[in-house]
């Protein structure tokens, strides 16, 4: 059984389509990254699986139960975090957080404990007796994510968890999703951050305008552009055309370029089995290696290849 | 159920500390009473009303009831405007325990918000018992109810446009009020504006709530029909609004 299950999934808003036939799967105890530009459907799709909206039509069962006509049992595997943090504005952070604590039914010595931790761990423990209306965007984005946490659901839904936040509180959060993975949590994040999915992806479900274009894990959406990745050599050699031939007989070149002299540039699929093919042809032909620099793709090229727009001129 | 008092208290709590808001509509009751109604009861002497004084106490806590059930409909829209519905819609509670939290908590609201007034209307009148206190208070909820579900009703503009929806409910309100017999009887109303007072549901709240209070039946509509039009209200609106504001913040209706 999946963790999360789409079939033929629709949301319409008039005559736009939100999400248009959506099959879509996450494995228990996964990290599920949806990636793909604004108004490309993911946050229509985490409140559909949180039950907030309701599909036009389709299928969607988290844990086997069926989201639009089982919402109540829903509601007790998840926790959401929402991408705006926004609502509570005359509470204080700590009572919002022991407040969906006991919503949630987590024992009151554990959410206290809780909280505690994620305060700290988070960089929350001084303002967690402020005022709502008082905490930075950061701040509040936290809060938000933290109530997931202390919550600690079976099926954790993140939408854009680090948006607003620095790098270093980016990393801090990014660890203790991994954490709560690591205790058997199966885990929905919606990003347009590269460097996020990178991070936390066990795979990447690509969305694009509402439609399903791509899903794998991140080393195969990257292995799946042909020659992706990109090896910059610089070798000493006296024949250099003799080794650029050569080079370009190595299973999954795509095309070698000699800049300099010495230096050429190899754009292959998937360099790890091309570069020691690489060094085995050098050696043949007594050239010596001074330095070599892989480039892979980043996600950015995945979503470019796939759909023909990169992700940040769709953002714009 | 457990959860539903949580979510009702935890909504409260930042009103009540203090409760700054509901001490001060006290003081303006009082002052309202105190002042206006003492003076307004010299300038108003037709012997069929009598004391005006009473008949406009018991007005003012209808229009205390009306604000505050305006006030529940109203809070439903701002939590969708303020990002806070998709929050409690993801909580683990069902969709009727999440609207009866909402009703429950402009319920609680209303009674703290009435209580002071109340007690000291009925002892203008020099009718303070449990009676005629409860009976009150379950009148003045079959209304509080029926407005509440009518502004949910009408929500749904809200989510169109804030500005259309505070224009309608204040237009609305005004006509609410000044069409119904909330300060003036039934009896002395011109037969036009008697026509439309028989539209407002502000009519039958205070009608009825005058006749458990003992004022003169005779310039009151008969409280059989205030209490079946009060509770056909409160069913129909609530459960209107209900499922209107269900279908809508679910968008259902963009299927």
């Amino acid at each position: 059984m999946y963790a999360v299950e789409t079939e033929n999934l629709t949301k319409r808003y008039g005559k736009t389509y939100a999400l248009e036939n959506l099959d879509f799967t996450i494995d228990e105890n996964e990290i599920m990254v949806l990636l793909g530009p604004n108004g490309s459907g993911k946050t229509t799709l985490l409140l559909i699986l949180a039950t907030v909206l309701k599909p036009t039509s389709g299928n969607a069962k988290v844990m086997g139960l069926d989201v639009a006509a089982q919402p109540t049992q829903v509601r007790r595997l998840l926790g959401i975090a929402f991408q705006d943090a926004r609502g509570f504005w005359r509470h204080k952070p700590a009572d919002i957080l022991r407040f969906h604590a006991s919503v949630c039914g987590v024992p009151k010595a554990k959410a206290d404990s809780l909280i505690e931790t994620f305060f700290k761990d988070l960089e929350l423990w001084d303002a967690r007796n402020k005022l709502f209306m008082h905490l930075s965007g950061g701040q509040a984005k936290r809060l938000e994510v933290s109530k997931v946490l202390v919550q600690r659901p079976k099926f954790a839904i993140l939408d854009e968890p680090t948006s607003q936040v620095d790098l270093r509180g980016k990393r801090q959060i990014w660890e203790q999703i991994l954490k709560l993975r690591e205790e058997g949590s199966t885990i929905l994040v919606a990003t347009n951050e590269v460097r996020e999915a990178e991070y936390l992806a066990d795979r990447v479900t690509v969305l694009d305008l509402g439609k399903f274009v791509v899903c794998d894990s991140v080393r195969k959406l990257k292995d799946s552009i042909t020659g992706g990745d990109i090896v910059e050599l610089e070798i000493d050699t006296s024949e250099p055309k003799t080794l650029e031939e050569a080079l370009n007989q190595i299973d999954g070149t795509v095309k070698i370029t000699n800049a300099r002299e010495n230096r050429f540039k190899a754009y292959v699929s998937m360099a790890e089995s091309w570069v020691p093919k690489m060094t085995e042809i050098c050696y043949q032909n007594k050239a010596r290696i001074h330095s070599i620099r892989i480039t892979e793709p980043s996600l950015d090229d995945v979503f470019l290849h796939f759909t023909g727009r990169t992700l940040r001129e769709n953002n714009k | 159920m457990r959860n539903v008092i949580r979510l009702v208290w935890f909504d409260l709590k930042p009103e009540l500390s203090p409760p700054v808001w509901i001490v001060m509509e006290w003081v303006v009751f009082l002052v309202q009473v105190g002042i206006y109604g003492a003076i307004i009861s010299q300038l108003v002497t037709n012997p069929v009303i009598g004391d005006y004084k009473q008949f406009y106490a018991v007005g003012l806590v209808i229009m205390i009831t009306f604000d505050m059930a305006s006030h529940t409909g109203r809070h439903f829209v701002e939590h969708a405007h303020e990002g806070r519905l998709p929050y409690l819609l993801s909580l683990p509670i069902s969709r009727s325990k999440l609207f009866l939290t909402i009703a429950l908590q402009g319920a609680t609201e209303l009674a703290l918000m009435l209580s002071v007034p109340l007690i000291v209307t009925l002892l203008i009148i020099g009718n303070l018992t449990w009676v005629s206190v409860v009976a009150c208070i379950l009148a003045l909820f079959f209304l509080g109810f029926g407005v509440a579900g009518l502004m949910l009703g009408l929500s749904f503009i809200a989510f169109k446009s804030s500005d259309l929806y505070t224009a309608m409910v204040t237009g609305l309100s005004a006509v609410i009020i000044r069409f119904s017999t909330v300060l003036y009887p039934f009896i002395v109303l011109p037969s036009q504006y008697a026509s439309a007072a028989a539209f407002s549901p502000l009519t039958y709240g205070s009608d009825l709530v005058r006749f458990i209070l003992g004022f003169d039946p005779t310039i009151l509509l008969n409280p059989y029909y205030a209490v079946a039009v009060l509770a056909g209200l409160a069913v129909s609106t609530l459960g209107l609004g209900i499922f209107l504001a269900q279908r809508l913040v679910e968008g259902v209706k963009s299927a």
